[in-house]
């Protein structure tokens, strides 16, 4: 099957800055990804270089098969809602009429009923509406749009709880009637966890993680208890991370435990605990970070 | 084609800009000037005034502001930079077309009324607009085009590069534009140029005025291609 979003040794440099750097992705039709990170670890600029706003440096990037750059046939198929998206200076109503003139599955219907449930103002001029209100607009049109391939950069900034439950609701809701590639980043890991099928993590311009998320989420545990029966259980396994206090010790061990681990751990008297999508990806992330130094810190002592 | 159609439209989402905009500045430049003239005391014989020059700096702001304002959005909806060119030049061009009929036919309008009863000059500018009905709509259709498409190379240019860019491409065009004084100047030959303007009819400085749009048009058409957002 033809990746609905793929890219190759895709790399975008500023002037003194590596923005992307050899980033290879490959993203199927029909799936929900998350593509987590922190600020600026070069989520919006891969977003914008799959969207064709943005060209890149070296490497190729492709959407339904093709550049996405200045290609009418793919561009037709696919929407891209900034958190920052700049609309003209003009009321509500209009920007999703505008967006509705250009999306041949466009839904009317859908359209509707999320203004209604987010209570945008149709009559209201954008640039008046509060941050959240923005979002939502952003969100509306996003959703409305039914494009083939969407792509959502933190597309709820300012809004609140139940406007971002909802947002997760309707998502689901329709793109199980209307399935398509949906690309959306968020700092909001683990609220948005249940929504993603694969996870991507990009950290300083590179994937550090590219996982379905199913696999994620039993990725790694957390193991706690006496520290000798964390050394115990423990031996042998690959360990994240551990932390000791007094003659209490947990560790976070990699790869999944089948029941055996189980019962050997209960018999140790261990708590087990899974990590959240959120731990998981801020280690992932943290062990990006720390790689660099940790080199250096074999080096001198070799 | 479709989508330069859909773009066209979504410009004309937002009437103020295209529609409103111009006649209203054009309206109230238009009172202003009757009720000074109405009201000038000692006033003989024909009066002309500047004033028409009002619709077209209100088209240059409305070119930029066409491509400044509406470009990122269109952009996030799947339009591509070349259509999203392609459809504004296009409304440009049928706009300037239907705006220098409606200045035609005012221009007709004022003519009959003998400048709407006061001796006044609006519509017709002496040289310029001062020929058969057809030449004043085809010289008004170029100019008004002009300021169009020169107002939407300003909103490229501003943004792709910014407030710096914006003003150091004004720099150039007036560096070019005092390049060519100091070159005639150099050559000592104002009586050539005197010549040229003289002699250039209303026709010529529409072909010229004409080739001028095309090159702003390809232009901005150049620009826009490897614009960010």
């Amino acid at each position: 099957m033809t990746p609905a979003i793929s890219a190759a040794g895709l790399t975008r440099r500023y002037r003194d800055q590596l923005a992307l750097d050899q980033v290879t992705l490959d993203l199927q039709p029909g799936s929900i990804t998350g593509l987590l990170g922190r600020n600026g670890a070069g989520k919006t600029t891969l977003m914008r270089i799959v969207a064709g706003h943005e060209f890149a440096s070296a490497g190729t990037v492709t959407v339904l098969g093709a550049s996405p750059a200045e290609n009418e046939t793919v561009l037709r198929q696919m929407i891209f809602i900034r958190e920052d998206q700049s609309y003209p200076d003009f009321k509500v109503r209009y920007a999703v009429q505008a967006a509705s003139l250009f999306y041949p599955n466009w839904s009317h219907e859908l359209a509707g009923a999320l203004i209604e449930e987010f209570n945008l103002p149709l009559n209201r001029r954008i640039r008046k509406l509060s941050r959240g209100m923005r979002s939502a607009l952003g969100i509306v049109i996003g959703l409305a749009a039914r494009a083939e391939v969407t792509l959502f950069d933190e597309p709820y900034a300012g809004l609140d709880p139940v406007a971002r439950e909802l947002f997760y609701d309707r998502l689901l809701a329709d793109y199980a009637e209307h399935p398509r590639t949906v690309l959306l980043s968020t700092h909001l890991i683990d609220e948005a966890a249940g929504l993603f099928e694969r996870v991507v993590v990009i950290d300083r311009g590179r994937i550090v993680l590219n996982m379905a998320a199913d696999d994620l989420r039993g990725a790694a545990t957390s193991i706690s208890g006496p520290a000798i029966a964390v050394a115990e259980f423990t031996g042998g396994r690959s360990v994240w991370d551990r932390r000791r206090i007094a003659s209490q010790e947990s560790a976070v061990v990699a790869g999944a435990l089948d029941e055996t681990d189980r019962a050997r751990a209960a018999a140790l008297h261990l708590r087990l605990e899974p990590l959240t999508l959120q731990q998981v990806v801020v280690r992932a992330a943290g062990a990006s970070m720390a790689s660099p130094a940790e080199k250096n810190a074999e080096r001198t002592s070799a | 084609m479709s989508t330069w159609i859909k773009v066209a439209r979504y410009q004309l989402t937002d009437r103020y800009v295209f529609l409103i905009s111009p006649w209203l500045i054009l309206t109230l430049d238009f009172l202003i000037n009757v009720g000074i003239v109405a009201n000038y005391p000692g006033r003989q014989g024909q009066v002309y005034v500047g004033a028409l020059s009002a619709i077209y700096i209100v088209l240059l702001t409305t070119g930029a502001l066409a491509i400044a304002r509406q470009l990122p959005f269109a952009l996030a909806l799947g339009v591509s930079r070349r259509s999203f060119y392609a459809g504004t030049a296009l409304l440009a061009l049928a706009v300037a077309a239907v705006y220098g009929l409606v200045l035609t036919l005012l221009q007709l309008i004022e003519r009959g009324t003998g400048g709407w009863g006061l001796k006044l000059h609006f519509f017709r500018v002496p040289y310029l607009l001062a020929g058969p009905w057809y030449l004043s709509w085809l010289t008004s259709f170029v100019g008004l085009a002009l300021a169009l498409a020169w107002g939407m190379w300003f909103g490229i240019v501003h943004r792709r590069w910014g407030l710096v860019g914006l003003l150091s491409f004004i720099a150039v065009q007036a560096l070019a534009l005092t390049a060519v004084l100091l070159i005639i100047a150099g050559a000592d030959d104002w009586h050539g140029v005197a010549r040229f303007f003289t002699t250039l009819t209303i026709e010529g400085l529409t072909g010229l005025l004409a080739a001028l749009t095309v090159a702003l048009l390809g232009g901005g058409y150049a620009t826009v291609r490897r614009l960010t957002v």
